[in-house]
């Protein structure tokens, strides 16, 4: 895959061309944005291949600006007639929308940046192998990761879903305002699920990872984590409701904090949808939480050089030491709130316009290896396992009831597999109930937690 | 990644947040996809949804199948998605226009699949070779045969009025603007409120390598309503409330109306505020007619997906056999008029129907797709949907309902001593298909005391196994509705489905909460 200089074209040509379509009248901004992707996805099931997709696909997506009114457009049809009749439509019918003060296509002043012929700072966000290496080795890849799982345990009795899937895009940006520029990206990953069965008892495991470069990803190792993950289950019982400290495995930790930074979400806070209004400078979690937003990750799933409107990204620290610092912003919400982007505004693809999202999200490890953690427990819980998490946590009180799996902690040691139970509370309470944070930072795609552990949680349960 | 299928709280919002699709008010694709298809006039079939010629799909299915594949097709679709949205007061609209064609090679039960987003002959016979290459089989040296097309027709039409294009933006806008003064202007207590709606036309044209041509067009309207309040003593809470239909704007009246949907969310937002922490422990439910159909499109349907089951969900080998208390009937229909997850055609040319999937207890049937079907030795039910020419068809749910019952609704609750009413779960949901557990969020609940529905609860969740949770209706009631619902089936890839039951009572299910804990209940009288 390569830069298509047709692409920026184009980019270009439907930005002049909303500029051009309002001459007359008041003045158009615009900014469009391209993307290129080609990606392989692969399922295998039972040693073979079940499918096999290759997908390579292109797209622009427009906004138009005027008179403070803003209209968003896409396509994939990236023919010059084809965007150009979408500007002139979207043009055209801008004048009805809304007229907000706050709407904003960023030049300089904003923190956009443009960028010289060779495209904007390479972070190290790209591996070219990704595309390189021959399908027949993904697929070989993607069966040895079944295998693998397979072979992890005779009480392995089969896989319901093993996928591979790899993308490599590059995004072409412009504006009227001086944006314009260009980077790459690619991924590679894989999850698997597999049944356990021992007897008449069934669990159920998965595990599914994600890198930006094609040397990190070890497929075997993500078949056996999914196998553990479900023979460790087997003979999962609930155990009665009580009140005890809890250990949160990273994986599910990290699902936490990606929730905690939808609240944190300037948006949200500005809109009044968020129970963290008004807390900045305030302690919301305990001292030795720290959550960071890092656009600039070396080698990060979601690290690029500029967000989805083409403004520099950064490091955001959002939580210190317990103490909310900042929300976070896209231009749109940090002029409503008098202050700069955060550089967040986050784009599913040329056919959103967007929001404000998270880059590479995580919480900073502290000092205590996970065994430490566990051995200062007597009784507890190790959660591993949750089903529907976020529509189990309400985001506007915060209280949740996450039916869940894990295992119980006996005298400092994992014991017995539990299942059918719940854990209950309230999130803003829980965050200040945290008590360990590990040292055991661990990276799923563009999310990253430790392990950490909390004073006391309810669990419901209906054993005896 | 995996067939665990998490929905949101918030998926409605999150979806048009993230992902603001559409008008095409005055596109030109829009207008002309409007303009002459069976959207407009009738049978799915009509001449008029032809996107490309039939002898070039022709040519583009014989090459496809030209190295030895068992079967293919050649999915072609344009589509054109418009929205409106009022956030924060503000009102806004978007246009997408996507077109592309999937070509799809089945050999050995293996599938091969790539898409080009171009119509070209040229482009087509070139993809169409690049799949019959990756699934030629190492031996394969037959020389193509030549395929011709005869077009399916259909029974089924799915008119919308009216058409999106023959309302001008400025009046959907003036819309808009009403549906936002009467969110915000219902109850001083509102902090914040979303409105959002979006027409969808979809055309497609799939043609099979057993010689057939299936063409439909399909236009989707779904609207949305999400309310934000606040208390006296600071809380906060949300809630949301949706249609949907293969239908144009007319069909939302009554019942169904954009008004309705403004109000109901209101109304459940303001419930929350005067709720208390659901009791939590195990004892009966009584489920709403209606809506609620979605718990079972969860905990049961998933399951009985033929790939799915192939693989060993937790109804692997249960034909014949009792998945359900007996008075439990469980549908899949996908010939309901307007309908969100009704059709014509499935996705791979299957003509649509009603699928009985558990009769009396028992279960019959499970929900197929051409290959997973003839991988469990049973033909196609017509379940096999895709979201868009990017993806091959996988078995998918249509509108999924539990059959009425004997019971007078009115009774079911007064028969029961203890317990919580669900009038609408809505909170989302997740299933594990090999275990067959699976949890739902509840949005709108109450305590049941003495027969009695009394205080409104909050944060109430239920969970267990899907099977044992049919097994546990002891009462179904004699109300079934059917709900046009805009929600999505998020399974890999999104599709529109509905959902409907009429009241019934789960005898015993766990239900978490922050509240009391409720143990040794009654399970109440029959």
């Amino acid at each position: 895959m390569n830069f298509k200089k047709e692409y920026l074209d184009i980019a270009q040509l439907a930005v002049e061309r909303a500029r051009k379509a309002g001459a007359g009248g008041a003045a158009v901004a615009a900014e469009a944005y391209v993307t290129d992707t080609e990606s392989i996805q692969v399922n295998v099931s039972a040693r073979a291949v079940e499918q096999m997709s290759a997908v390579k696909e292109a797209g622009i997506g427009v906004r138009v600006l005027r008179d403070g009114r803003l209209a968003f457009g896409s396509t994939n049809d990236l023919s010059k007639k084809a965007v150009g009749d979408m500007v002139d439509g979207l043009v055209k019918k801008v004048v009805y929308h809304t007229d907000d003060e706050f709407n904003v296509i960023p030049g300089a002043a904003e923190g956009g940046l443009a960028a010289d012929r060779l495209g904007y700072e390479d972070l190290g966000s790209y591996d070219e192998r990704i595309a390189a290496v021959p399908v027949q080795d993904k697929i070989q890849t993607a069966l040895r990761m079944e295998a693998a799982g397979l072979e992890y345990s005779p009480k392995i009795a089969g896989s319901m879903m093993a996928v591979y899937q790899d993308g490599t895009s590059y995004t072409y940006i412009a504006n009227t305002n001086g944006v314009s520029g260009w980077f790459r990206q690619s991924g590679v990953g894989a999850g698997v699920e597999y049944t356990a069965a021992d007897g008449d008892t069934r669990e159920s495991g998965s595990y599914q990872n994600g890198y930006v470069k094609w040397a990190d990803f070890n497929a075997e190792e993500i078949g056996r984590k999914a196998a553990e993950n479900a023979v460790s289950l087997l003979g999962a019982k609930p155990v009665p409701s009580a009140e005890m400290p809890m250990v949160i495995a990273p994986d599910i930790a990290i699902q936490l904090w990606s929730f905690i930074a939808g609240m944190l979400s300037a948006d949200e806070v500005q809109k009044g949808r968020s129970l963290f209004a008004e807390k900045i400078g305030t302690e919301i979690a305990a001292k030795g939480f720290t959550l960071v937003d890092d656009g600039r990750l070396k080698g990060g799933t979601s690290t690029a050089p500029v967000d989805g409107e083409g403004v520099a990204t950064q490091t955001t620290p959002l939580i210190v030491d317990g103490v909310l610092k900042t929300y976070l912003y896209d231009c749109y919400c940090a002029k409503k709130g008098q202050t700069k982007s955060t550089g967040n505004r986050s784009r599913g693809g040329y056919g959103s316009a967007g929001g404000v999202g998270t880059t590479n999200l995580y919480l900073k490890p502290g000092d205590s290896a996970p065994e430490a953690i566990m051995a200062g427990i007597d009784r507890g819980f190790c959660l591993t396992v949750v089903l529907g998490l976020f529509a189990a946590i309400d985001s506007a009180s915060g209280d949740f009831s996450i039916p869940s799996a894990g295992f119980m902690i006996e005298k400092g040691k994992k014991t017995v597999p539990v299942r059918g139970v719940t854990v209950g509370g309230n999130l803003f309470e829980m965050l200040k109930a945290v008590d360990k944070v590990g040292s055991d930072l661990t990276w799923f795609q563009s999310l990253g937690s430790p392990t950490v552990a909390v004073s006391h949680i309810k669990i419901g349960g209906s054993g005896k | 990644m995996s067939p665990k299928k998490p929905i949101t709280r918030r998926s409605f919002l999150g979806q048009s947040a993230a992902g603001l699709t559409s008008v095409a008010f005055s596109s030109a694709l829009m207008e002309m996809l409007l303009s002459s298809t069976g959207c407009k006039s009738g049978p799915g079939a009509a001449a008029a949804d032809i996107i490309i010629a039939d002898d070039i799909l022709a040519k583009a299915v014989s090459l496809l199948m030209g190295k030895g594949a068992d079967f293919g097709d050649v999915y072609v679709e344009r589509a054109a998605f418009d929205s409106v949205m009022s956030d924060d007061r503000k009102i806004n609209t978007t246009t997408t226009i996507e077109k592309g064609v999937g070509f799809r090679a089945v050999k050995g039960g293996r599938t091969f699949y790539a898409y080009t987003d171009s119509f070209e002959p040229a482009r087509l016979y070139e993809t169409a070779r690049y799949v019959a290459d990756a699934a030629a089989a190492p031996t394969a040296a037959s020389a193509p045969g030549v395929i011709t097309l005869t077009p399916l027709a259909s029974p089924l039409a799915f008119p919308m009025k009216p058409l999106p294009s023959e309302i001008a933006v400025s009046l959907k806008i003036d819309m808009f603007k009403a549906l936002t003064d009467r969110a915000w202007s219902a109850d001083p207590r509102i902090v914040q409120a979303i409105q959002f709606m979006r027409e969808i036309i979809r055309q497609v044209n799939i043609a099979t390598s057993d010689g057939k041509i299936a063409r439909q067009t399909l236009g989707l309207t779904e609207i949305m309503a999400q309310t934000f309040v606040k208390g006296a003593d600071g809380q906060l809470q949300a809630a949301f409330d949706q249609r949907g239909a293969y239908a144009g704007r007319d069909f939302f009246t009554g019942e169904n109306s954009f008004e309705k949907v403004i109000d109901g969310s209101v109304a459940k937002a303001l419930r929350l505020l005067e709720a208390v922490d659901s009791p939590r422990g195990v004892f009966p439910v009584v489920l709403a007619a209606g809506e609620n159909g979605v718990l079972f499109h969860e905990s049961c349907g998933h399951g009985m997906e033929a790939d799915l089951v192939f693989k060993g969900s937790n109804y692997k080998d249960q034909i014949g056999k009792q998945t359900a208390a007996k008075g439990v009937t469980l549908v899949d229909d996908g010939t309901m008029e307007s309908f969100p997850g009704s059709y014509s055609f499935d996705d791979e040319g299957t003509p649509s129907e009603r699928t009985v999937l558990v009769e009396d207890g028992i279960q019959r049937n499970y929900l197929c797709d051409k290959i997973w079907g003839e991988k469990l030795g049973l033909k196609s039910t017509g379940n096999g949907r895709r979201q868009s020419f990017r993806y091959p068809p996988i078995p998918r749910m249509r509108n999924t309902y539990i059959e009425k019952g004997a019971v007078p609704a009115a009774d079911i609750v007064a028969a029961t001593k203890r317990g919580i009413y669900i009038a609408d779960v809505g909170g989302g949901g997740q299933v594990d298909v090999i275990t067959g557990n699976f949890m739902m969020g509840v949005g709108s609940a109450s305590l049941i005391e003495n027969g009695k529905i009394t205080r409104p609860v909050k944060g109430a969740t239920i969970s267990g196994m899907g099977i044992e949770a049919m097994k546990s209706i002891d009462i179904v009631g004699d109300d079934l509705k059917l709900f046009p619902s805009a929600g999505r089936c998020g399974k890999m890839q999104s599709a529109p489905v509905g959902f409907g039951m009429p009241t019934i009572r789960v005898r015993n299910i766990l239900v978490g909460g922050k509240g009391e804990a409720w143990t040794d209940i009654e399970g109440g009288s029959k």
